[in-house]
Formats: structure tokens, sequence, C-alpha cells
């Protein structure tokens, strides 16, 4: 019952968290990604682009960018607009304008179980080619948000080559973050110089972020009271998962999910039927994003 | 405030319609579709063949397939269970047991623009090109676009366990074939006489019939205008005499790969798919062969 009076309470100050109940509004729009695909350095970018006058860092993204997951209803609703918001939610049909940020799930899966440890959801023991089952069939504290492959084939299968989606994949991202950062500030509709890109890119580093979380991971929201030990700022790289993840594992996320992967041009190293390769030419389809 | 109270006070006493919040069991089942898709249909036909003891009618059929838009959280959670579920929503991970039934969208827009006539949301008069373009933009309705509906769904669960995929227009062509797949799906003995039983007691018109007795004892149909019929044509291929060329195109250029996945044949190939090419049912295509095997 005090249960009960409590959550009453809570929903009636709006204190609940937003997620996926967010009141939207027509000139919202989100940046949406899986857990661990690189939606942080994305909002670090984006918040630097688009704010150049003010140094970003933990202290102010919550405000510059929100992350609707961490953020209450009444937070969310005093913010002016036009809003820039945080999301790893699948599908939602009411999101006006998604930028949208997709992985390697080899890699986010493993990021994931370092992230886990953190947040102190399994030990430092647990078994990764158990954690890897979970990730696939959608056990773990993101099940709310759908598996990967729901997650990334709700959104593309609903709105991919539409001009309010714009795909960006982390790889490239790393690779070539300058030319697309370009491609998202045409997205926002911001005309952005070489040398502002470049800033925007400098501020944003995964040193600089490193250094940002050392000095104030104690007190973001999406942080604080996790373990220190290991940091919010993974390796930023590609590919990691060639070196950390177990045969077994590959083949398990790779059979799930290869024909989405090798869609988005992900390579897949234990298996390439044939039904597969013709998938591959067609992700020429997805690299006509953003022109 | 006081409203957000109010509100408040509703949802800890569990009087509120949890709609998209419902809380999911792990043996819930839900007869998902598109809104006009044949999802009441597809309700009646399945409540005649689990519950045979109790023929299906329009002030019952909310308790045999109960529909979260319509009962309070609390009904929902004091369901028999396992819960045979009606629901219009697109994907959500929670719902593990999905029988989604899809119909050629040309003919949901002409069903949808006669309901929304039937509830007064558009004169009589209003154009249809108007409405199918909102209709393609998915502002009609709460559940996004069809194909956006559609897409969500067939991307993550197609061939796969759990999820049956029925088209209307095969169940217009033998329902008795097709409901012997839904008795597979769900565990019931596939006995011919209570399959042939329940399509029979399901038929358009029989329905026809109870809706003109019961239609304001329902959810969908009370206050809604009664010159306007909820059980319409019941066939498919309406659209070709029923919608302006231009109205088709519309959908055609949007969901035309989606369509054709779907075995639906488009009036106009060429013309449509060239510089409006929509890349999301092309993606969504090739998603849908399913997992490498």
């Amino acid at each position: 019952m005090i249960y009960g009076i409590r959550r009453i309470l809570k929903y009636a100050l709006g204190r609940d968290i937003a997620g996926r109940s967010v009141a939207v509004r027509p000139d919202d729009t989100f940046i949406v990604s899986y857990p661990r695909s690189g939606n942080t350095w994305t909002r670090f970018l984006v918040a630097n682009l688009l704010f150049p006058g003010e140094p970003v860092s933990f202290a102010n993204i919550e405000r510059l960018i929100p992350d609707a997951e961490a953020q209450s209803s009444r937070y969310m609703k005093r913010l002016p607009g036009p809003r820039l918001i945080k999301s790893h939610q699948y599908f939602d049909h009411r999101y006006p304008k998604v930028l949208y940020i997709v992985r390697d799930p080899r890699d986010v899966a493993a990021s994931y179980y370092n992230f886990s440890r953190k947040y102190r959801h399994i030990e430092d023991n647990y078994p990764l080619e158990r954690y890897i089952g979970d990730f696939v069939h959608g056990r773990l504290s993101s099940a709310p948000w759908g598996t990967w492959a729901e997650n990334v084939g709700t959104w593309m299968a609903a709105r991919n080559g539409r001009p309010t989606f714009l795909l960006v994949r982390y790889e490239d991202l790393i690779a070539n973050t300058a030319a697309e950062l370009e491609k998202v500030a045409s997205f926002f509709g911001v005309d952005a110089s070489p040398g502002r890109l470049h800033q925007a890119v400098e501020n944003s580093s995964a040193d600089q972020l490193r250094e940002l979380e050392k000095k104030e991971g104690g007190e973001w929201v999406t942080t604080k009271n996790k373990r220190s030990d290991i940091p919010f700022i993974g390796s930023a790289v590609a590919g990691k998962w060639k070196s950390v993840l177990p045969e077994a594992a590959v083949v398990e996320i790779e059979s799930a999910w290869g024909h989405i992967m090798a869609q988005l041009g992900y390579h897949l190293v234990t298996r390439t039927p044939e039904s597969v390769e013709t998938q591959l030419a067609d992700s020429a389809v997805i690299g006509k994003q953003g022109e | 405030m006081m409203q957000r109270l109010i509100r408040g006070m509703r949802r800890a006493l569990s009087l509120h319609h949890p709609g998209r919040n419902l809380e999911v069991r792990p043996d819930d089942v839900f007869i998902l579709s598109f809104p006009k898709s044949g999802n009441t249909w597809t309700r009646f036909l399945i409540a005649n063949l689990a519950y045979p003891e109790t023929p299906a009618d329009f002030s019952n059929i909310n308790r045999l397939t109960p529909d979260p838009e319509a009962l309070s959280k609390r009904e929902m959670a004091r369901m028999r269970r396992p819960r045979i579920i009606k629901s219009h929503q697109y994907f959500d991970p929670r719902y593990k047991r999905v029988i989604y039934v899809v119909r050629d969208p040309r003919d949901v827009a002409l069903s949808q623009f006669h309901f929304h006539r039937k509830r007064g949301l558009i004169e009589d008069g209003y154009p249809p090109e108007k409405f199918v373009a909102r209709f393609v933009a998915g502002e009609t309705g709460p559940y996004g676009s069809w194909g956006e509906n559609v897409a969500s769904w067939l991307a993550t669960r197609e061939n796969r366990p759990g999820f049956l995929l029925l088209r209307y227009e095969d169940m217009l062509e033998d329902a008795v074939r097709e409901l012997n797949k839904v008795a597979s799906f769900l565990e019931i003995p596939p006995d011919a006489g209570r399959i042939a039983n329940a399509v029979r007691r399901s038929a358009a018109d029989e329905m026809r019939k109870l809706e003109k007795s019961q239609a304001h004892l329902w959810s969908s149909t009370k206050s809604t205008r009664q010159d306007v019929p909820f059980v319409r044509s019941a066939q498919a291929g309406g659209w070709r005499t029923g919608l302006p060329e231009g109205a088709v195109a519309q959908m055609e250029a949007a969901w035309g790969h989606l369509m054709t996945h779907l075995g639906y044949e488009l009036l106009l190939p060429a013309r449509t798919m060239t510089g409006t090419t929509n890349f999301d049912s092309r993606f969504a295509e090739t998603m849908l062969n399913g997992p490498s095997r």
C-alpha cells in the first residue's frame, strides 16, 4: 500500500523515469542506439558540434542532450524545444526524427560484458559464453529495449530510407569521424565548416572523454555509484571481439543474427552461406543513407 | 498536477486501460494485426475454436479474447490463463506467442476510411487521396503506419518459433485451412467438426446479424454511426473500385517491396518504383528471409 502511494505520488509529481513513455514533441530529435554502441560518444560529438561555445562534459550533457532512460518525466517536460534526446528504445512510431547508431553486435556483446560487471549485474567470474547466450536471447537488464537484432531490425525495417532517419555505423564513425559527423551535421541542418567539425571531433575524442570520466564519473547519472575500477568509456575501437570472444560465442551471435549483420556490412567469420552473400550485395542500400 | 494525481490514482487502483503498458505473462497469446485487417473476424474464429462451449458474440468477445485497450488493467489481470489477447501494437519484445494477421494495405486503407466515417472522424465527402496520404504517414491511428507495423513484426519474428503469419486473403479463400494452422499453433486438437463449427459461427453473415442486435454492447461500435456497419464487405480487392489510382500509387510507392514480399501484386510496378524508391521495405524484405541457416 505504501509502495502504491509512493508510486502515485511519484507519477503525479513527474518523478518517474521518462523512458519509453516520454512525451514526444513534433520538433524532437532522438539519438537512438542499442546500449554500448557509441551513443555517449555520439552525444558528445553532436553536442560539441551544435553548441560550440560550451565545453561539453558529463556535468552538462544531461542538459544539452538528456537521456530519456535516466531522467524523469518532469525533467524532460521542462526542457525547452527543440529537444535532442538520447534513447535506447526499439522502434517507437512517435519519434519524428532519428539518428540511429548501429555497432557490430560482437563488439556490443564484448563491451556489454564489462558494463554489466561495472553495474554489478554480474560477478567478475561470470562465464563469458553464458553471458553471450543471455545477450542473444534477451535475458539481460537490456531486455526492455529488445535484443540487438530486435532493436536494429525494427528501426531499419520501419524507417530506413526516410529523410527523417539517418543510420550511422559506429565503425564508420571510428574510421572517419569528421566525414560521418558531416553527414550528421547536414541531417541536423547545420552547415558546418571543416574547422568546426574538426573541433567537435577533438573535443569528443576517447582520451578527452576518459579524462572527463575520471573527473566527473562520480557525479554523472549513468556512472555514479557504479564500480569505478571498470571505466564506462571502453576501448573505443572496432573489432575487439576478435581477441575477446570465444569462437562458440561468435557462432551463437552470427547464427542468430547473421542475416542482419551481413545486411549492415559486418563480415561473418563462422558462416558464409549463399543467402548471406546475396544479402551483402544489398548493403549498398544502406550505403545510400545520408547522400 | 491534479490531472496526473487523478491518473496516478486510477493507475494505482488498476482502473486504467493498460494498452501498450499491459503486463505480459509468459503464456499469453496475441491476436495481432494492424487495425482493419480482419482482427475481429480472427478473434471470433479463434474464440469459437478455443472455447466451443461459449459461442462468441459482441457482448462476450472482449472477455473471450481480451482487449487491453478496452478493459482495465485489473480486468486484464483477472482473465483466465492462458489469455488470448487482441492487439494492434507494432513490435513489442515481450510478446512471445503471436498470431499476426496481415491484409493488403490498399484494402486496409479503404476499410479504415469507412471506419473513420463511422466514428465521425471524417465527413462522408472526405477525399480518399487525402486520407491515404495521412494513412501512409501513419497519422490515422496510434499504431504506426501499416508498413511500420507489419515490417516491425516481420523483421524480428517471421519464420521464427512463436510467430504465425496469416494473410486475411488466405483466410477468406479457405478459412478451414488457415484455422487448422491456428489450431496447431495453439496446440488444439485439429478436430474437423470443431474447426468447421468455429468457421460457421464466425461467418460474415453471422457477425452482421450479431452486430445489428449487439452493436451498442461492444466497445468498438457503441457511440458510433449506426448507418455505417463495422462488419463490412469481408472481401479482398475492394480497393480496385473503391480507391482512386492516385491513392493506390501512394501506398505502392511507400511499401511496394513489403507488399510484394507478402504476395500482394502491385498495380503500378514500374511507375511508382522509380524516383520515389523507398528503401525501408526493401531492407525489410531482405531481412525477412530470416536467420541464415
